[in-house]
């Protein structure tokens, strides 16, 4: 844009906002300044005013009743579709809420398992761990001395590959 | 959109259409009739002369109710009534002026006239060629030059002028239905004053068609 179509540009922009009651008060006061003394200025307003003035020759619709009526059945019909839909979709949100609280109900026992196992341990821990005892019994008899197996163990005798603490 | 409390009560206090459109989103189906009945001939006038035909701007106007009614429920008084209105009835123009862009037949300027059948640059032609008895600028003719001229605006500068010249809106309210800085509004109503003034003004001068489109 050249200066010369800026300034143009700025003018019109001026004069336009002036006519459109959108200046501010030293705005106008710059502008009706200017009118008085410049007569191109005001000239160039006056085709402006003129041209929009023109504008009042267009017509303006006025719509018949059955526009209203229409656009009412038309509203009426959409409604329906949209209660419609909003039936349509609780199946399916019974479904998915359906899902959820299976997939909580999986979670709650399995988190409830593993809290009790916590809690409460295998009664049959025990047993395997003295399963290598109990195979040797009949031999720990013979031996009848407590101290003496204990030393035994330490040397890891009682040792199968499998377990290597014999209690 | 955020609005604060103050700035809606605000709008609730000064706009009578707001508190309609506030009365329509708890369901009252007489608030909806009063506010169509209100709206219902300036919307079809404004978008008459965005799309360049009345059955279509009709159709067009009840879609904007339908989108209204919709969004009834999410509808917060964040501006005047005619603003949040004009804003939907834009985004449905311009759909419908895209559309209608993909269809080479359509001319804005070459719509049928209701007082004759034929269109404003056939009556122009018409008048430059002196077939006329006489070139007295009747009601009928200057109104169809008028059309044209605005018609020969772009689309942007048509809807900002429609919106300042019927509706009576401001800058600001011009910038929120359009979504663009009031600055911008400025300078599209300057430029399409401007481009008025060169179609029209010959005519007014010596009765020289405007150019076509």
């Amino acid at each position: 844009m050249t200066e010369h179509e800026n300034t143009q540009q700025d003018l019109h922009d001026e004069l336009t906002a002036y006519l459109d009651g959108e200046l501010d008060a030293e705005g106008v006061r710059r502008v009706e300044q200017r009118l008085a003394r410049d007569a191109a200025y005001h000239a160039e307003l006056r085709r402006l005013e003129r041209a929009w003035n023109l504008l009042d020759r267009l017509p303006r619709a006025a719509v018949d009743e059955r526009f209203a009526k229409t656009t009412i059945e038309m509203i009426a019909v959409a409604a329906s579709h949209d209660a419609e839909a909003v039936q349509d979709s609780w199946p399916r949100r019974r479904r998915r809420q359906r899902l959820w609280g299976a997939l909580g109900l999986v979670l709650a026992v399995v988190a409830g398992f593993g809290i009790g196992h916590l809690i409460w341990p295998n009664p049959n821990q025990q047993l395997i761990e003295d399963l290598p005892v109990l195979q040797n019994l009949e031999l720990y008899y013979q031996a009848d001395n407590i101290e003496f197996l204990r030393l035994l163990d330490s040397e890891n005798l009682f040792s199968d590959g499998e377990t290597d603490h014999a209690g | 959109m955020a609005v604060s409390e103050s700035s809606a009560q605000r709008y609730q206090l000064q706009d009578p259409d707001v508190r309609l459109m506030l009365e329509v989103r708890d369901d009252s189906a007489a608030a909806f009739d009063e506010l169509m009945l209100r709206y219902q001939n300036r919307l079809v006038t404004v978008l008459e002369h965005l799309v360049g035909r009345r059955d279509q701007a009709e159709d067009l106007a009840q879609e904007v109710f339908l989108r209204v009614y919709r969004a009834r429920k999410r509808y917060v008084a964040g501006a005047k009534f005619s603003t949040w209105l004009y804003t939907i009835a834009n985004h449905v123009a311009a759909n419908a002026l895209r559309s209608l862009s993909r269809r080479p037949e359509v001319n804005l300027t070459a719509r049928p006239n209701e007082s004759g059948g034929t269109n404003a640059l056939d009556r122009m032609a018409l008048a430059a060629s002196g077939a006329m008895p006489t070139r007295q600028l009747d009601k009928v003719e200057l109104r169809d030059v008028v059309r044209a001229a605005l018609a020969g605006l772009s689309e942007r500068q048509r809807l900002a002028v429609l919106l300042n010249k019927f509706e009576g809106m401001s800058y600001a309210d011009i910038a929120a239905t359009m979504e663009m800085s009031p600055q911008a509004v400025k300078s599209l109503l300057s430029r399409a004053r401007v481009n008025l003034k060169e179609i029209l003004e010959p005519y007014l001068q010596d009765g020289s068609r405007p150019p076509s489109n």
